[in-house]
This record gives C-alpha cells, structure tokens and sequence, in this order.
C-alpha cells in the first residue's frame, strides 16, 4: 500500500498541463475551461483527501491505495504526457478524471461515477416523445 | 413524413467501406455485451498514444484482476472464478479490438471510432426494436420541407413510434448544426402529428455532454442525450 496523494496530486498537475495544451485550439477555449473546472478540483480534492490520510479500504475517499491503483495512475499519467495534438487533449480532458476514479474506486467532487459501472442516464423530460418508450425510463 | 435512403457521394462511398470493415462490426458486437467501465477503457485505448496492450492492462487493474484459481489446491474453483475468467476474456476482447482499431493511425482511427459507435447504437436498438427497422444513413422527409442535406446514422423506421439518432464519438461533436437538425425533425413531425423521437448518442461522459449543450444556444430539450455510462438506455425493452 502506499500513499494516495503524491501521485493524485500528480495526476492533477498532469490534468492542468493537458488543458494548457488544449486550450490551444481557440475555437474550444470555453469548453477546455469549462472541462478543466468541472474537473481538476475532484482530482485535487482526492489529492488532498490523500494527504489527510484515512483508512484504505473502508469506502473513504483518503488514505493508502494498492499498488496496482498507483501503477495505473502513473500510466494514466505518463499517456496523457505523451500527447502534443491539443485536438486529442480536449478528448483526453473529458476521459482522464474518470479513469483516474476508476482506478482509485473513489468519486471526483461534482458527481463523477467512480465505478463507472452503472447506469447514470436522467430521467427524461416529462414531453419527451422517448417518455413513451419504457426503456428510455 | 418518410424515410429515404442518402444519396452517396464520394465521401459517402469512403465511409461506407469502413462501416463494412469486419472490425466495426467485432468491435460493435463486443461493446454491446460491455460494461459501462470497458466502454471507458475503449473510448481511451482507441484514442491512446501507446497500443502496447500490458500499458491499458496497468491503468485499468480493476478490468484485468487477476481471476481467483484453485482453492488450496484442491482442484475447486475458487468461488466467482468462473464469472472472474469471462469477464476479464470479454475486457481482452474489447482492449484488442480497440487496439487494432488505434493501430489504423490518426487519419482513419477517427473515422472508424464514429463506425463504431453507430455499429453499437444500430445494435443496442436492434435489441428491442424489430431489426429490419433499424437502419443506417437515412434522411427524412416531410412535407412542404426542405431535405437536409446530412442523413441521421441511425433511424428506427416505426410507425407508430419512429426514432432517428446522431452519433457522436465525443462531446465535442455536439454543436448546433446537429441540435438543429434534430430539433427541426422532431417539430417537422410534430406539425404531422407524428411523435419523433429524436436523439444524440455520444460516446463519452455524460458530465461533459452535459457542458456542452449547457452552452449550446440551439434548441435542444426536445432531444434526448445517450452518453457513455447509459448506453445500455437503447437497448431496454419497450
């Protein structure tokens, strides 16, 4: 087991230069900003929940994480630095936090699905045409 | 209001040889079968930098654990050890794919990611509605109205309830040409006192989708949004 938060917060740190690179593409500056705030401050507070330290294993989103948790975030981390096209940045930016909180098993600040293994679809409108079809619950 | 087949240019002809690429195929069948987090992997690995598969083994551990073996050696499985070996066969099936499809380089990987989601959405929709009336590439007309010039990728040709979908590979594909056109649609049949059903489906995370039409000034309520983590939506029973 080792700490969570040296390599979150490096995760962090990556996810802030990957939208640097991003936001490159003038067109999309408003949508890489609006990813980088929704995102970067669940990384950065599981980073921080990290240095607060917790139990591992008992659901908390602080504490130790395996090795293999940390392996994948490094990996995650050394991919999205191998990119120079900000065009892929901008697809990366919207990908990486959740694999991060897949990895981790924790939830991002802001209602990311950390499982990313059920169901999160709304409900549809109340005069949506899809109301009539019972799978579109 | 009625459904026509596209007419196909040259650029239509391209595509549709990468639609009937067998890979698009093998790739829609086996992310129909997935689960939210391999459709996460896929949409990474597709898009990766690295195609050396042990890289999206190690950053995905939770789809690639190790399956429990022998209990103490006494020749029984140890228990969901079966259930473990089938889907970690199914998450090397759909990291393989998706591999060899990031593998077809920068230039035709994006082209081969949209066929693929329109493979998976046709499939999930052929689940549930008769498949002869799931279709690929169709407009649709009304009356009184101009064609649009861009086909929807995938329609569901009822009746009583027709459907048409855009697909998206990412959020960023969302933009008010596609939310116009399917606005338009839908009130099209709507002044035909038909109930259309229209729809994007995106393969990616609904939050960002959810930005993304957040700062569209197109029409879009009427529009349903399919994003990654709910794509099983289009295939439950009606």
């Amino acid at each position: 087991m080792q700490d969570r938060h040296p390599v979150t917060a490096r995760a962090a740190q990556a996810y802030g230069d990957l939208a640097d690179l991003a936001e490159t593409v003038e067109d999309e500056w408003q949508y890489v900003n609006d990813l980088r705030d929704a995102y970067l401050p669940g990384i950065l507070a599981l980073a921080e929940a990290g240095a607060a330290g917790g139990a591992a294993g008992e659901g908390g989103e602080g504490g130790a994480i395996t090795e293999a948790q940390a392996a994948a975030l490094d990996e995650a981390i050394a991919e999205i630095s191998l990119i120079t096209d900000p065009h892929k940045a901008i697809d990366w930016l919207s990908t990486f936090p959740h694999v991060v909180a897949l990895a981790l098993d924790a939830d991002l600040d802001g209602g990311v699905d950390a499982s990313f293994g059920d169901s999160a679809g709304t409900e549809p409108d109340e005069d949506s045409p899809f109301r009539t079809l019972g799978g579109f619950r | 209001m009625r459904f026509q087949d596209a007419a196909k240019d040259a650029r239509a002809v391209v595509y549709a040889g990468i639609q009937a690429d067998p890979l698009v195929a093998r790739a829609g069948a086996l992310l129909a079968e997935a689960t939210a987090a391999e459709r996460l992997m896929a949409r990474a690995a597709m898009n990766g930098e690295r195609t050396d598969p042990d890289v999206w083994r190690r950053i995905f551990p939770t789809l690639f654990g190790e399956v429990p073996g022998d209990v103490a050696g006494a020749g029984a499985a140890a228990p969901g050890a079966a259930e473990a070996a089938v889907n970690r066969a199914r998450a090397e099936a759909i990291l393989a794919v998706s591999l060899e499809i990031a593998e077809r380089g920068e230039a035709a990987r994006s082209s081969y990611r949209g066929a693929v989601v329109e493979e998976l959405t046709a499939r999930l929709l052929a689940r549930r509605a008769a498949p002869a009336a799931v279709k690929r590439e169709r407009r649709v007309l009304f009356d009184g109205v101009r064609a649009e010039i861009h086909p929807y990728d995938v329609t569901v040709e009822s009746d009583s309830q027709p459907e048409v979908y855009d697909c998206k590979w990412g959020a960023r594909g969302i933009n008010a040409d596609v939310l116009n056109q399917l606005d338009d649609a839908r009130a099209h049949a709507a002044d035909e006192e038909i109930s259309l059903a229209v729809a994007i489906v995106v393969f990616d995370a609904r939050r960002s989708c959810e930005m993304r039409l957040d700062r569209s000034t197109a029409e879009h309520a009427g529009t349903r949004l399919i994003a990654l983590e709910s794509l099983d939506e289009l295939a439950a029973a009606r």
